[in-house]
């Protein structure tokens, strides 16, 4: 929201990042978890898409992310070029409790390796981690209500899970299957919950380290290196003000060694 | 029927006369004014009351229609007199019929459930004041329609929105001009509609205007019905429903109450199985949640039929056509009112539908605060589609300047977002004269819409809808090929081009014979999780045209000569062994065939080598899988043989397929004999192992199979290179004719009968090689190997102009035994004619068997529309330089004048005052 105004600020590398994947695996609750560490219960469902800007630091520079969160149903499929033309990175999001999401998200996957920037960042995120683990939550009631208020599109009647006791046996996409097929695609990978934040920080940092920033920076302005500092001004969320990815960068990667 | 006349008021002074066109479309009598947009009403024959004909001077030709409300128009039928005879008889006979249906009973009832009844029934109407709510309580009590908003409030504050002024206003109107059924357009009504419409009245306006009403009229309980045939069902669209339900229009009080829910599900899941096709679309859920405030349940049913049927046609399908249509026509209307906005797009790469898109997805109701985006609903359901156009053109004219600062696609939308939110702010904050600063940012847009952007008119834009159609059809059918491509699970050794040129065909077949729509598969039986599209699959029928445009073989090309002309007809080809295919390429066992299923199918032939094919063909007709044919299974075999070779020319492939059946069973039967009794199957693809057969019916094993078949030349050469070379995946030899020798060539006079094949077979065991016919049609072989050997001169002889033009109903057998019959090289004379005798005869000779692929051809041949390219001169005089708006104070506030003075025409003086009290009325988030 307040970010709007600093559209302004040079000193931040611009990245574009779009978000795909099945309708109902929560895409809108990790960028609102990202953006803004809240859930908004009912939000009204993405009309082409929606678009959330959130600033980063890493190491020396601030990366600002330009968000298009895009909308699942699958006849707004052939819209979503549109979207994804020009995206530095995307994170293609399934629904570890759902086998079926996991396929949609290769075949975006294939989509975006083919369509798309050809040097494009992709991460593989398998969403409603908390639905998995009885310990993130008392019971799985309150889980699967969080759930609903973080993402309503998660809250599917008749869909709505199980309590607790049996959490685990909600899992249809076993964790190393996905890890499998995201380091043989080249993908980042992550395991994530919307509703407890595990996770979600770690995608964009990951992708921050990965994003070949100097060559955004060549082709936007020439080279300038952004500062740290230029991510003030965001009101909103005092202490999340500019996500600090400093702590997740112990070991950077080719990007970041200015 | 239509007929010219001139429309009056049957009130004295009321309004002024109109000419236009009268038109009589049983059950329905319309009037539109010459302009097309002054004057128009469309009444229900059911609510006329009665008929005169005036008695007036000499020549002029009037009738008096008496409306159900007691209202009285008058039409001076103004064509000639015979005319305006036959006019009347046809209006007395339609007339006759609606009473006879008892129509004119069900008027009383159902306008009882329209709320300008009440409205109008209330002589006293309550002072002024905004008394709104008592009045509102008692009127909820009455059986009229209405929405959410009477118990959960409409959104606005009523005082602001001047409701009591307006609902005068309307009421004044409606007495006079009629109402619901009966509604005369007369210009101030439109005026009153950009004034905004009163919150009462809305629903029912809404519905008026948009003819959804007629709908509901003469569709009575349907809507129950609908939901009641449908109870407890579930689809793929239900389930979305479901899960947007909650976040539609959420802050809306009535959507936080369980009777909000529940009535936006009914009417959504009720046009889901209204039209199971379109289904459910996200956006729907936030226009059906609008729309419920204003209306009741069936109200909101009808009007979103109309919606999305009529007024925004294809944007909920599941391509999104209309959509992207719009989108596109958008984009080029931008490009010739604001080039200059366009070329900054253009510049910094900004893609208009980013922001766009949405605004016309939900007539912006989700970008502007709702009170702003309903009154552009109002002018929409009031002035049709091209109000989006206009409005959307308006806000990028008033933000030209910012908009021309702007780097990316997130500037945009964040530049669009912030205009959203101010619309209530004033236009003109700094300027001195007040009633410049009362003139909000929504009102700035209203006007800059209706009067700078006049010039988009709904011609226009159904002139540039059928411009772009094509871009539009082809850039989808781009992206479904390359996304059906992409989601091949295996490519097999296709590379995707290849693939691509198997969906073109696939989708050609689809077209023609489109698959069942059976073939979603029953909701009941979706599991959760199946959110995407059923895959499609296409049936033995859709299978045989595939076939046919993929294989040599399956189809019959003749090549048609007459006196006149040379064409090409084609037909699919039908036969057990195509039946036979579709079963073995059928993996699932499902009775249908998907893409993968093709690609894989076609994979496994089209690749092969000698021994590859072999082995193909024979567990192709190894019906149990058990490694043996059977003697039936033999004979089929041959039944294929010459299935495949039924066009070819000479003798050599009948005596190939005879030596075949003679070698096969002389070997089978020495097998037979020297075999023991094994009963071990032998696995068909253990090639090395000519075990013995068993006694009984499995007969001869692969490996005999292949002995059989590499005792013959022919049939080896077949195996070899001309199976998999009879799969052409080339679209352009499978539409024309190909231009020379391609190894297609070889051409053959026969006759037609499509069960040739098995007549063939008959003949065969009858008398191999015997009869020569007399053929008029040439068909061209499959494989084509032969062509070579024969001389020109042999056909030529055949070609006597008495053949020529004989028909196809010969009887004779096409069988090659001929020695006469020496076709190759006149096929190679035929083939080169043929292209241009396909262009130029457009009559096809009748005479000859009528081939629908041709025709069809040769329909989109001449179909392919010249596309209208509209001289956009006009339009860009009228496009000023969008960057001085602001500048234009004066400007604007004259426009705001005449706005005012458009308004008031036509009404008393104390009611002007209120219209110009309504024009500076504020609307209230």
């Amino acid at each position: 929201m307040a970010d709007a105004a600093s559209g302004s600020t040079d000193k931040s590398v611009q990245v574009k990042l779009v978000l795909l994947g099945e309708a109902a695996v929560g895409k809108s609750s990790v960028v609102l978890r990202f953006v803004s560490d809240e859930f908004q219960p009912n939000k009204e469902p993405t009309i082409g898409a929606a678009f959330l800007t959130q600033k980063c630091r890493l190491e020396d520079r601030v990366l600002r992310y330009e968000i298009w969160d895009t909308a699942g149903q699958e006849r707004f499929h052939s819209l979503a070029p549109m979207y994804y033309r020009n995206a530095q990175a995307a994170v293609v999001v399934y629904d570890i409790t759902k086998a079926a999401s996991l396929e949609k998200a290769k075949s975006w996957v294939k989509e975006l390796q083919r369509q798309a920037n050809p040097n494009i960042v992709i991460a593989l995120a398998g969403n409603k981690l908390d639905l998995v683990q009885p310990s993130s939550s008392s019971s799985g009631n309150a889980s699967s209500e969080s759930e609903d208020e973080a993402d309503d599109a998660t809250a599917t009647p008749g869909e709505a899970p199980s309590p607790g006791g049996e959490s685990d046996s909600l899992r249809q996409v076993p964790r190393e299957e996905a890890q499998a097929y995201a380091t043989e695609a080249g993908l980042l990978f992550f395991e994530t919950s919307a509703k407890t934040g595990e996770g979600i920080v770690e995608i964009f940092t990951e992708i921050a380290k990965k994003i070949p920033i100097e060559h955004i920076l060549a082709a936007t302005r020439g080279g300038g290196v952004g500062r740290p500092g230029a991510a003030g001004g965001r009101p909103g969320n005092a202490q999340d003000a500019a996500v600090n990815l400093e702590e997740n960068a112990n070991k950077p990667k080719d990007a970041c060694n200015c | 029927m239509d007929i010219n006349a001139v429309l009056s008021l049957g009130i004295e002074g009321e309004e002024e006369s109109y000419a236009g066109k009268l038109y009589l479309m049983a059950p329905y009598l319309a009037f539109s004014s010459l302009d097309k947009k002054s004057v128009r009403f469309t009444i229900p024959l059911s609510t006329i009351r009665r008929v005169e004909r005036l008695n007036a001077r000499a020549g002029i030709y009037a009738l008096s229609l008496a409306l159900w409300h007691g209202g009285k128009i008058i039409v001076q039928l103004t064509s000639l007199r015979p005319t305006a005879d036959l006019f009347c008889a046809l209006l007395r006979d339609a007339l006759k019929i609606e009473l006879q249906r008892g129509r004119m009973k069900t008027v009383k009832g159902f306008v009882k459930t329209c709320y300008s009844e009440v409205l109008v029934s209330d002589s006293a109407p309550t002072p002024s004041d905004e008394k709104d709510e008592a009045h509102a309580n008692e009127a909820s009590e009455s059986s009229y329609h209405g929405g959410l908003g009477l118990r959960f409030k409409f959104p606005g504050d009523p005082k602001k929105l001047r409701e009591a002024s307006k609902i005068k206003l309307w009421t004044t109107y409606l007495k006079t001009h009629g109402r619901n059924l009966t509604l005369l357009r007369y210009p101030q009504c439109t005026r009153l509609v950009q004034v905004g419409l009163p919150n009462r009245l809305r629903g029912e306006m809404w519905e008026t205007l948009s003819g959804s009403l007629f709908l509901r009229y003469s569709n009575p309980g349907l809507y129950e019905q609908l939901l009641e045939q449908n109870t407890g069902r579930t689809t793929t669209s239900t389930e979305d429903i479901e899960k947007d339900l909650h976040r539609s229009l959420p802050e809306y009080a009535g959507y936080q109450s369980e009777e909000g829910i529940s009535a936006l599900r009914r009417v959504l899941q009720a046009y889901s199985f209204k039209n199971p096709e379109l289904g459910y679309c996200q956006a729907m859920n936030i226009l059906a949640a609008a729309i419920l405030i204003y209306m009741s349940e069936e109200q909101a049913f009808w009007l979103l039929e109309v919606l999305c049927d009529r007024l925004l046609p294809g944007y909920y399908a599941p391509s999104m056509h209309g959509t992207l249509l719009d989108q596109r026509v958008f984009e080029s209307l931008v490009q010739r009112c604001l080039p200059i906005i366009h070329d900054h797009f253009q510049a910094v790469d900004v893609q208009l539908s980013v922001a766009s898109l949405p605004w016309f997805l939900s007539l912006f109701i989700n970008s502007m605060p709702m009170v702003f985006a309903f009154r552009i609903v109002d002018c929409f359901f009031c002035m049709g589609p091209k109000v989006l156009f206009q409005v959307g053109l308006a806000i990028l004219k008033i933000n030209g300047e910012k908009l021309l600062q702007i780097q990316d696609d997130g500037g945009f939308l964040n530049l669009m977002r912030d205009y959203f939110a101010s619309l209530g702010d004033s236009a003109h904050p700094h300027s001195t004269d007040p009633r410049a600063r009362a003139i909000t940012r929504f009102q700035e847009l209203l006007l800059v819409s209706f009067r700078e952007f006049s010039v988009i008119t709904d011609d226009l834009i159904l002139s540039e809808r059928k411009r772009f159609r094509n871009e539009i059809i082809t850039s989808i059918e781009t992206f479904s090929k390359r996304s059906a491509v992409r989601n091949l699970r295996s490519l097999g050794r296709f590379s995707k081009e290849q693939a691509g040129l198997v969906y073109d065909a696939l989708y050609q077949a689809m077209c023609v014979i489109p698959p069942p729509p059976a073939q979603l598969p029953p909701p009941s039986l979706i599991q959760e999780g199946l959110e995407e599209k059923p895959e499609t699959r296409i049936q033995l029928r859709t299978f045989q045209y595939f076939l046919s445009e993929i294989a040599t073989w399956g189809r019959d090309e003749k090549i048609v000569s007459n006196g006149f002309q040379q064409r090409v007809d084609r037909d699919v080809a039908e036969h057990e062994f195509i039946d036979r295919l579709f079963f073995f390429w059928d993996t699932s066992c499902c009775g249908a065939l998907s893409f993968q299923d093709l690609v894989s199918g076609l994979d496994g032939v089209m690749f092969n080598d000698l021994m590859e094919n072999i082995e193909w063909f024979f567990n192709l007709h190894d019906k149990n899988k058990d490694g043996f044919l059977t003697k039936d299974e033999v004979l089929t075999v041959s039944e294929s043989f010459l299935f495949i070779f039924r066009f070819e020319v000479g003798d050599a492939y009948l005596g190939a397929v005879s030596r075949f059946m003679t070698n096969a069973f002389e070997y089978g039967d020495a097998l037979l004999a020297d075999g023991d009794q094994h009963k071990e199957v032998v696995e068909g693809d253990e090639p090395r192992s000519p075990l013995p057969l068993p006694s009984n019916q499995p007969y001869l094993n692969l490996a005999t199979f292949r002995m059989v078949v590499l005792a013959d030349e022919i049939l080896e050469s077949f195996f070899e290179t001309d199976l998999s070379a009879s799969f052409r995946l080339d679209p352009v030899t499978e539409l024309e004719l190909p231009p020379s020798s391609s190894g297609l060539l070889g051409e053959f006079w026969s006759s037609i009968a499509t069960d040739s094949n098995k007549k063939m077979f008959n003949m065969f065991t009858d008398e191999i090689g015997k009869t020569i016919g007399k053929h008029q049609v040439v068909h061209r072989p499959s494989i084509g190997r032969y062509k070579t050997l024969e001389e020109p001169k042999a056909r030529e002889s055949l070609l006597t102009p008495s053949m020529r033009h004989s028909t196809s109903k010969s009887s004779l057998r096409s069988t090659p035994s001929s020695s006469s019959l020496r076709p190759s090289t006149p096929s190679q004379s035929l083939t080169v004619k043929v292209p241009s005798s396909i262009a130029t005869s457009k009559e096809p000779v009748s005479a000859v068997g009528y081939s629908p692929m041709v025709q069809a051809a040769n329909a989109a041949l001449l179909s392919r529309p010249a596309f209208t390219i509209d001289d956009s001169k006009d339009e860009d005089e009228d496009a000023e330089d969008d960057t001085e708006v602001d500048d234009h104070d004066d400007q604007v506030m004259d426009e705001v004048d005449a706005f005012l003075e458009a308004h008031d025409s036509g009404l008393t003086d104390a009611d002007k005052e209120v219209a110009k009290d309504l024009l500076n009325a504020e609307p209230v988030k």
